[in-house]
């Protein structure tokens, strides 16, 4: 299906977002990569659109460094968690994201509003193998150290259908799947050996690691895998 | 277009589902690997066991 321009448009701002948050999560730049408020027109819409697209993990330098955030930052973050709430309708990918958001936002201002109830785990209840693996890449901002939610309860539930998940989408050479997956088993309990997850993770990062939304996943696994806590 | 639909864009410019999509997005098409990369995923991996070569291919018989 072709793509709308803006829709085109989007994905450009937020995989330049997501460049700065592995190049903060590499150590190669300041914790902060939040573009500043105050961009007026197409160019600010965009970039507010992209920090609603990549989620907490806009955040995510920060919070792993225990930086403090920056309040201009911090504002845009806001903002964009308040411009865009999850419709009524909205998939549950989406209103999690919101969540995640609305929760990171949070853990860096403490003075920020409680985030919402949590959104149910309903639609995976009985879903494949394939579509929690699926899923849960979507939704890799809500694997974090000592993350306590449904979702990552669900994960810890099914450590060897994520393993396998994550073959199957290293197989399919859908990156941006394994390397969600593969952040997901870095901290999951129960996760067989066999599957060569470092390995993994390399190869990962090997062959689709020049997609920024590749690489940030395969590095906020490392960084995880050395401990860092939120 | 509904109310809020309306107030997102013109807070933003950004059409609501387009965020939705991006926020929503189906699964790739799978596209397996050729035997060289499973070649680089073999030299890559090294003695450990990995799970993700696929199986040599074999003719059929009959």
């Amino acid at each position: 299906m072709e793509q709308s321009g803006t829709s085109t448009r989007l994905q450009a701002a937020v995989q330049d977002l997501a460049s700065g948050v592995v190049s903060a999560l590499r150590g190669g730049d300041h914790a902060h990569v939040v573009p500043p408020a105050g961009t007026d027109g197409e160019a600010g819409d965009l970039a507010l659109a992209a920090v609603r697209v990549l989620g907490a993990d806009a955040l995510l330098p920060g919070l792993l460094s225990r930086t403090p955030p920056d309040p201009a930052e911090l504002a845009v973050f806001r903002k964009a968690v308040e411009a865009y709430p999850p419709r009524a309708d909205a998939a549950p990918t989406v209103r999690w994201s919101h969540w995640a958001m609305a929760r990171t936002l949070r853990r860096a201002d403490p003075s920020s509003a409680e985030p919402p109830d949590e959104p149910d785990t309903a639609w995976l209840d009985d879903a494949t193998w394939q579509f929690v693996t699926h899923q849960l890449a979507v939704l890799a901002p809500l694997a974090l150290p000592g993350e306590d939610c449904a979702v990552s309860r669900l994960a810890a539930g099914r450590p060897v259908d994520v393993a396998r998940g994550f073959v199957r989408a290293v197989r399919r050479r859908d990156w941006r799947q394994a390397a969600g997956a593969g952040r997901w088993l870095t901290l999951l309990p129960g996760v067989p050996d066999s599957v060569g997850l470092e390995a993994g993770l390399d190869f990962v990062e090997l062959m689709g690691g020049q997609d920024p939304l590749v690489a940030l996943q395969v590095q906020a696994a490392r960084r995880m895998r050395t401990g860092a806590r939120v | 277009m509904r109310t809020d639909e309306k107030v997102i864009k013109e807070v933003t410019g950004i059409q609501a589902a387009d965020i939705e999509a991006a926020l929503d997005p189906v699964e790739a098409d799978g596209v397996y690997r050729d035997s060289r990369q499973c070649a680089a995923l073999a030299l890559l991996s090294g003695a450990t066991k990995l799970l993700l070569s696929p199986p040599t291919p074999r003719p059929k018989k009959g």
